[in-house]
């Protein structure tokens, strides 16, 4: 199963930093991902300090390799009790979940998470343990089995108690108001993506609000076990070329979804399974070729040209005025969980003639570092076969 | 008479080389010849590898016969070429 997470936050109104740390971390080959949501004492700058740092050394610890039971402990443990309201410095949630729908949950002071699965909310057990040095404090541990398509909902208090005052919600949106209109969303579209989720959370705690002016720092973390959305990208010719027709099939018969980054790809696999190219150059923008059409193939676009700007773009954000195919390119990756390349590992001389004006960088290298930033800052699952 | 076929290679090389100044014989075409010639861009037509002149990059294809060193001037004589001889 893929875990599907985002966070969606809102500063409190008149402040200009959040109050509340979201931080997470996937280890792609233990096939784990931690996350940690700590909301901080007050708001603004302060609460932002001790949110960040409560965050951190949660996530560090645990990435160490640390049992999740005893470095919440630690920090709980640790973490001081502000002189003037009495009240501890931070509150946090973690947790640490494994592809295989194992997760293990810590909370101390931040409002239960909620655990909905089939369209249900599940109230799972727990155990408490007492703080040794804080009196009021304690944490309750969760250990739980998810399957396909189950969802865990982690926000900061900020939304539970979102329009606090209102005439119409006098304790504010509650827990029980949340878990309604989540059920609403998820029944609405029960494959809702984490990103579409959370902040669907935020607007509607912040809308709850009166004059929908934020009170309190609102985030909200959503935990997705769903399938993974595949892509598979095939680039440059094969190295042998009586291989063409095997590969163009295995290309052709996948699930995932399928881009063609090449002209000569393109050319390829339009001879061995006999589907015309129709290549728009009307709308060429950005110094880059248009992008081609081929029926049953999501995205075909030029070869190196399109993926180094791709990989400008992936690195140093999008800032061109018009959508260009390196744009579509990336549009088509960021929107894969998996993703797999085939790189040709045929060369074409004329590349690497010295009088092309523009420098033509060696497939297998872009290829490289795209995987590597899209591993790296976009923590997708990447596979490259050279063929 | 058969429609004349314009193919502009979209390659990266013939990109590089010069193939986005082509594109103007995308307007300009129909504009000039209206239904008499048809022009399209293809991915690749796989020139700059086969021949050992990689220096001919941008291609087109004007019918079967390639243009090298493509330049809007050279397609459009081209295809006046063809069709004055088609008409003889």
């Amino acid at each position: 199963m893929f875990i599907d997470i985002d966070c969606a936050q809102e500063k409190k109104y008149g402040q200009n930093a959040y109050g509340d740390c979201f931080m997470s971390k996937r280890d792609p080959v233990k096939g784990e991902l931690i996350a940690v949501l700590s909301d901080g004492l007050g708001s603004g700058i302060k609460a932002n300090i001790l949110a960040s740092m409560t965050a951190t050394m949660l996530l560090k610890f645990v990435e160490a390799g640390r049992s999740i039971k005893r470095t919440c402990e630690v920090v709980m443990n640790a973490l001081p009790v502000c002189q003037v309201r009495k009240i501890s410095y931070s509150t946090f949630s973690v947790a640490v979940c494994s592809e295989d729908g194992a997760v293990k949950i810590v909370e101390e002071g931040n409002p239960q998470f909620i655990y909905i699965s089939d369209g249900r909310v599940i109230e799972p057990e727990f155990t408490v343990i007492d703080s040794e040095t804080f009196k009021n404090r304690h944490m309750h541990i969760y250990k739980l089995n998810l399957k396909l398509n189950d969802r865990l909902i982690f926000c900061s208090d900020g939304v539970t108690q979102a329009g606090l005052g209102n005439p119409e919600l006098k304790l504010g949106l509650r827990r029980s108001g949340l878990i309604k209109c989540l059920l609403e969303r998820i029944n609405q579209d029960p494959n809702v993506p984490s990103n579409e989720l959370s902040n669907y959370v935020v607007k509607l705690a912040k809308n709850t609000e009166v004059d929908r002016k934020a009170k309190d720092d609102i985030s909200c973390c959503v935990i997705h076990y769903r399938e993974p959305r595949k892509a598979l990208i095939f680039t440059g010719p094969p190295y042998h070329m009586e291989k063409d027709r095997d590969y163009a099939l295995e290309f052709w018969n996948s699930e995932s979804k399928k881009a063609i980054c090449g002209g000569t790809t393109a050319n390829l696999i339009s001879r061995e399974l006999n589907i015309p190219v129709k290549c728009d150059i009307t709308g060429s923008v950005g110094k880059l070729p248009a992008v081609s059409k081929m029926e049953g193939i999501d995205l075909v676009t030029e070869g190196i040209l399109t993926l180094t700007r791709a990989v400008d773009y992936l690195e140093n954000g999008f800032k061109e005025k018009e959508k260009n195919a390196a744009y579509e390119l990336v549009n088509f990756l960021l929107t894969s969980d998996c993703i797999e390349f085939m790189v040709g590992a045929k060369l074409n001389q004329a590349h690497y003639d010295p009088n092309l004006p523009v420098e033509i960088e060696i497939r297998k290298n872009i290829i490289k570092k795209m995987a590597k930033i899209l591993e790296d800052k976009y923590i997708k699952k990447v596979i490259v076969r050279y063929i | 008479m058969s429609k004349i076929q314009v193919k502009i290679c979209m390659g990266t090389t013939c990109f590089v080389m010069g193939a986005s100044n082509l594109q103007e014989l995308i307007e300009l075409i129909p504009e000039k010849y209206s239904d008499s010639v048809e022009v399209c861009g293809v991915p690749c037509l796989g020139l700059c590898s086969e021949t050992k002149k990689y220096s001919g990059a941008p291609y087109v294809k004007v019918n079967d016969e390639v243009v090298a060193e493509a330049t809007t001037e050279k397609v459009l004589k081209q295809i006046e070429r063809i069709l004055k001889n088609g008409q003889e």
